[in-house]
């Protein structure tokens, strides 16, 4: 196995009530790059991204992270270091510093602020209400949030969906310095801009099928 | 005291036959269209007391202590049953509707049995028991309910905090303590104003019995107190019994259908 490579796919389906979700997909995943993964409404990509933290398991096939089979890890421990920030944001407290901290009890108030200042949230009060936020502020508290547990892999997905363009933006440009400091991104879109602004490489799925992979300037579906 | 001085005799059961006639008259002068469900209604009224009151009278003259303990055992049965059926969504509904019945109701009798509190005989087990099992299956059916809605409308709020590496029992922990609460109201509540509002059912069989109301309000302070533990025992158990059929050995939430 490359050791560039933190996920390895072989072979994987995966079926629910008698249809094929995903079929038959073997491919990697690059160590500290952007992979976004592209392609129709129904085409598998959210249920693929649900693989690499085990909200679900494949039928078929086997899935490797650092060359060991998912399922090998303890399941908490990896949901952890894989982490995902899901399409629309949930805000689980009644303050920003409670948000930042339910997976994390012991932050400090200094390393909630640093967490606010990563995810360009600078100067907002711990004690500040989540609802009051904007959906943008929302998604950048449930990004902090993940981030609080120093994952090293982080799954993200629609992560701008549900935002204005500015708010949009502002995600973008933290995923990038995510990214700058040695994160790895697996990002689901159907945002084409997106992609080419972000991604190192691209993998287009097609009815549950693997169809395309390569760079942002080499694949036919993003042309 | 004859404790039977005060209720009425076959032919008194007889007369009150006529309100019934009562009922039907009303039915038929302001034309509802129930004269069938009434007449339905008190014949099964009847037939099923009747039928009851001598399997009861039979069990009480022959069963012994285990024999009323062996009928307090079918009816967890039929309350598991039917706590199955108020939540079917629920995986293993059933086995969560025995286990919580059956654990609420065992711990209240059994305190009551080994202090003392009531006499081990059938004419007591048996309808002590049938209010224990009654409290306890009332609380699973509102935890395991309450529970399995949760699953299902609050699915994003669970897998954000699942997705944040949290056990599903830390996940679930705010639902949980709603769930057991919510389960626990109904009989919270009744314990707070027995007494106010309507003389409770225990109390109030004793009365027409002819037991002096002081001494019959004994009965009813145990009959409250087993009820509250039977509740909080059974909502208990049924909660986390239920959070653990909601989530696989991966910790996932199982996807809950309408039902």
């Amino acid at each position: 196995m490359d050791p560039a490579e933190a996920f390895t796919f072989e072979d994987v389906v995966l079926e629910r009530g008698g249809q094929r979700i995903l079929d038959g997909v073997s491919d990697h995943i690059h160590w500290a790059q952007t992979t976004a993964i592209v392609g129709a409404s129904g085409a598998g990509k959210s249920t693929f991204l649900r693989l690499l933290n085990r909200f679900e398991d494949p039928t078929e096939g086997t899935i490797l992270l650092d060359g060991r089979a998912l399922d090998t890890y303890d399941v908490h421990a990896l949901r952890r270091r894989v982490g995902l920030v899901a399409q629309r944001p949930t805000m689980l407290t009644e303050t920003i510093g409670q948000e930042l901290r339910v997976a994390k009890p012991e932050l400090t108030d200094d390393q909630a602020s640093a967490l606010l200042d990563r995810v360009a949230l600078p100067g907002v009060r711990l004690d500040a209400a989540t609802s009051t936020l904007s959906g943008g502020e929302q998604q950048r508290v449930a990004l902090a949030r993940t981030l609080a547990l120093d994952p090293q892999i982080l799954l993200l997905d629609e992560p701008t969906s549900a935002l204005d363009d500015r708010s949009a933006r502002a995600v973008d440009d933290i995923i990038e310095s995510l990214v700058a400091e040695g994160l790895t991104v697996v990002l689901v879109t159907h945002d084409v801009d997106r992609v080419l602004d972000l991604a190192h490489s691209v993998l287009v799925l097609h009815q549950g099928r693997l169809v395309e992979r390569g760079g942002p300037g080499d694949v036919r579906y993003l042309a | 005291m004859n404790t039977t001085q005060n209720i009425p005799d076959w032919l008194g059961v007889a007369a009150s036959a006529l309100l019934v006639l009562i009922a039907i008259g009303v039915s038929i002068r302001a034309r509802l269209g129930l004269t069938r469900e009434l007449l339905i209604a008190a014949v099964r009224a009847f037939v099923q007391l009747v039928a009851v009151g001598t399997v009861l009278t039979i069990l009480f003259a022959r069963a012994g202590l285990l024999g009323a303990l062996a009928w307090v055992a079918g009816m967890v049965v039929i309350a598991g049953l039917v706590a199955a059926g108020r939540a079917k969504a629920l995986p293993k509904a059933r086995s969560t509707g025995w286990i919580a019945v059956g654990t609420g109701t065992t711990t209240t009798l059994g305190v009551l049995l080994l202090l003392g509190v009531i006499e081990p005989t059938p004419s007591v087990v048996v309808p002590v028991g049938g209010m224990v099992v009654g409290g306890a299956m009332t609380a699973a059916i509102l935890s395991m309910r309450r529970l399995t809605e949760t699953a299902r409308e609050q699915r994003l709020d669970i897998e954000a905090r699942l997705a944040l590496g949290l056990t599903a029992e830390q996940a679930m922990a705010p639902h949980m303590r709603r769930a057991v609460t919510v389960a626990l109201l109904p009989a919270i509540d009744s314990t707070k104003v027995v007494g106010l509002i309507a003389l409770p059912g225990a109390m109030t069989g004793l009365i027409l019995a002819g037991v002096e109301p002081i001494v019959a309000v004994r009965y009813q302070i145990v009959v409250m107190y087993m009820l509250l533990a039977a509740a909080s025992v059974s909502a208990i158990v049924a909660s986390h019994l239920s959070r653990r059929a909601l989530f696989d050995e991966a910790d996932r939430l199982y996807r809950v259908p309408e039902v």
